[in-house]
């Protein structure tokens, strides 16, 4: 076995945490379970992953099984990553029936006939989603293994989730592959990104909880039954603006969880707006200025942010429109014409 | 006057007797008036409360009369009359019976401030499966404002062609793809989860459900998994699929190329969970049969 190959199942398994090794090690299938139980998984991670290397070594492993190995880590841990969408628009109608046999086979033929040097690993999953990783080279070296890319794609969905390397010079090659392996016509990356890659799925397949407007969900006030009788010496004095609140941001975000995004960012360039005799631009130029929300849960903490009274409700469609629109990336320019104020370009 | 001398202290002292009997007897009578007067006074009081009472049920009996008169034949002499309370639950239990009956069409809609609201539920012979929604705005033009249905289900094509000229046609083309795809996958998962024991590994399939690949047995073939199908679903309104391969492996004999023929024509009829029940009974069917 290749003296790399060994170091990169070393370094792998030295990534997972020493509870899981085992179960992964068994979802890689790899390795036999005789030969997993020869293991000794209470010892330190230095010494597990010797052992590891030792049995791959008498299997002989290859490249490609060991990627196999790294595709079921980030499979698991896919928050270590930073995500990016893509979509793809193709024109005409004909129905689609996706094979995934062709398409590997047309993106694999596309990427290796531009770049010899490449490792390519595909993996399915019970969600429809496919896993690709690969590993770039270039027509000199060999795949640099610890810097792959990450597709994940669900078939006959036009939006392909990408978590690039820090080789970007392969993107363009990239999605040229998978435009031509899922049939479409052309692609664009879309203004969202977040280290959930769930969440993002949730976002552009609109599997989160909307708020519709049918006769069948409870209105809120059934669902907030709290105990009234619970002290009478206490009294709300702003009971109806609290319940105005509540109803408002019910309205809004309905109910159940809110997809995960690390941040939203506002490039603004509009006119600083004064009083004009304070005279602070003289000349009118638009203001240049980055705005940016990070929070470990952005759109949960915008929908406590009217009830915890940091807030007026309704908070400003610029923020709640980020689920809808499917982007947490906005330019907002000065508008010209109809509407005062600014809006957001696309 | 003697006497009356010769009574004197004797009469002082009766007459002070008689005196204070007379005071004790007039502060007895002063005390019975005054008490006499409280306790007129507290009924006056008590007559004033029992006319309030009484004139407050009288306005609530007229208002109730008032009511009644606007309803038709509900009460029955001998029953009490039915509060307001009761009247309304009756209403709202049968808005809710009429709400139901159109949730069971299959699609219902409710008007939202800016336009309509359409849910699309979908089922399959008697169990409901998923509900989708299709929030639209009126103004300036009937357009999509959100919507929950899948990304794989051609959504834009059918709004492109039907949204604005024929909002029926166009519900109507989205209901039945999204009946098809709920009832493909359907399909799928009970094969999945009732007849595992006759595939090989798990089925493969994509998102719409609308190719189908897996290798499976008959019951009590014993431990190979001879045939492969590929089912493809080319119309994307319809659960059945409208191609179905079955082959064999080439080595196979005769009796099982029969059967895989047979089963492809099977396949094309039926849906598929119902396929693999009648393969069982066939079987159960030949051990049975002496």
């Amino acid at each position: 076995m290749d003296e790399t190959v060994a170091e990169y199942i070393r370094r792998t398994v030295l990534k997972i945490p020493r509870d899981e090794i085992k179960s992964m090690l068994q979802k890689w299938g790899f390795l036999s379970e005789a030969e997993l139980q020869t293991i000794n998984f209470h010892q330190i991670k230095d010494n597990i992953s010797q052992e590891v290397v030792q049995l791959c070594e008498e299997n002989s492993a290859d490249i490609k099984q060991a990627a196999v190995l790294d595709i079921i880590y980030n499979h698991i841990y896919p928050n270590k990553r930073m995500w990016s969408v893509y979509q793809m628009k193709k024109t005409g109608e004909e129905p689609e029936i996706f094979d995934f046999q062709s398409f590997k086979k047309k993106f694999k033929r596309r990427l290796l006939s531009a770049l010899e040097n490449v490792t390519i690993n595909f993996r399915e999953y019970e969600d429809n989603a496919i896993w690709i990783r690969i590993a770039w080279g270039t027509p000199y070296t060999k795949p640099n293994q610890y810097k792959p890319s990450y597709v994940v794609y669900h078939s006959q969905t036009p939006y392909v989730f990408i978590s690039a390397s820090v080789l970007k010079s392969n993107m363009p090659l990239l999605c040229q592959a998978l435009v031509i392996a899922s049939s479409y016509h052309d692609i664009q990356e879309m203004e969202l990104r977040s280290r959930s890659l769930n969440s993002l799925k949730d976002i552009v397949f609109k599997r989160y909880n909307q708020n519709f407007k049918t006769y069948c969900p409870r209105p809120p006030q059934e669902r907030n039954a709290e105990p009234e009788s619970a002290d009478l010496r206490i009294i709300h004095e702003n009971r109806s603006e609290k319940e105005r609140i509540e109803r408002v941001t019910w309205e809004i975000f309905g109910d159940g969880p809110q997809p995960q995004l690390e941040f939203a960012q506002y490039k603004l360039e509009t006119m600083f707006k004064s009083d004009p005799k304070m005279e602070v631009l003289d000349k009118k130029e638009p203001f240049r200025c980055l705005v940016k929300f990070s929070s470990p849960h952005l759109l949960e903490s915008l929908r406590s942010l009217a009830p915890a009274g940091l807030a007026d409700a309704p908070l400003s469609p610029l923020l709640t429109c980020i689920t809808q629109k499917a982007r947490n990336n906005f330019k907002i320019k000065e508008k010209r014409g109809f509407f005062p104020g600014s809006f957001v370009s696309p | 006057m003697e006497e009356g001398r010769a009574c004197t202290w004797e009469g002082v002292f009766t007459h002070l007797e008689r005196l204070e009997a007379q005071a004790h007897e007039a502060g007895r009578k002063q005390e019975e008036k005054e008490q006499q007067e409280e306790k007129l006074a507290r009924l006056k009081e008590r007559v004033e409360e029992l006319r309030t009472q009484r004139d407050k049920l009288q306005a609530k009996v007229d208002l109730q009369q008032k009511g009644q008169t606007g309803r038709k034949g509900i009460i029955e002499s001998g029953t009490t009359e039915p509060s307001a309370g009761a009247v309304l639950e009756w209403k709202i239990r049968r808005l809710q019976g009429m709400l139901q009956a159109f949730y069971l069409t299959g699609i219902s809609a409710k008007l939202t401030k800016r336009g309509v609201c359409f849910s699309i539920s979908t089922a399959y012979e008697g169990t409901y499966l998923d509900s989708y929604y299709l929030d639209l705005l009126i103004r300036p033009e009937v357009q999509i404002h959100h919507h929950s249905v899948p990304i794989f289900i051609p959504l834009e094509q059918i709004t492109k062609r039907y949204l604005k000229t024929d909002i029926r046609r166009c519900l109507s083309v989205l209901s039945d793809h999204l009946n098809a795809y709920a009832r493909r996958k359907y399909q799928a998962d009970q094969l999945q989860e009732h007849f595992s024991d006759q595939l090989e590994g798990t089925l493969q399939r994509n998102s719409l459900c609308n190719l189908l690949v897996f290798n499976y047995k008959v019951p009590g073939e014993g431990k190979t998994f001879p045939f492969n199908a590929r089912l493809i679903y080319r119309d994307l309104c319809c659960s059945l699929p409208t191609e179905a391969v079955v082959s064999c492996t080439e080595k196979a004999p005769e009796s099982l190329q029969e059967t895989a023929a047979a089963h492809s024509e099977l396949f094309r009829h039926l849906a598929l969970h119902k396929a693999f029940c009648s393969f069982s009974r066939a079987e159960e069917r030949e051990d049975g049969a002496p």
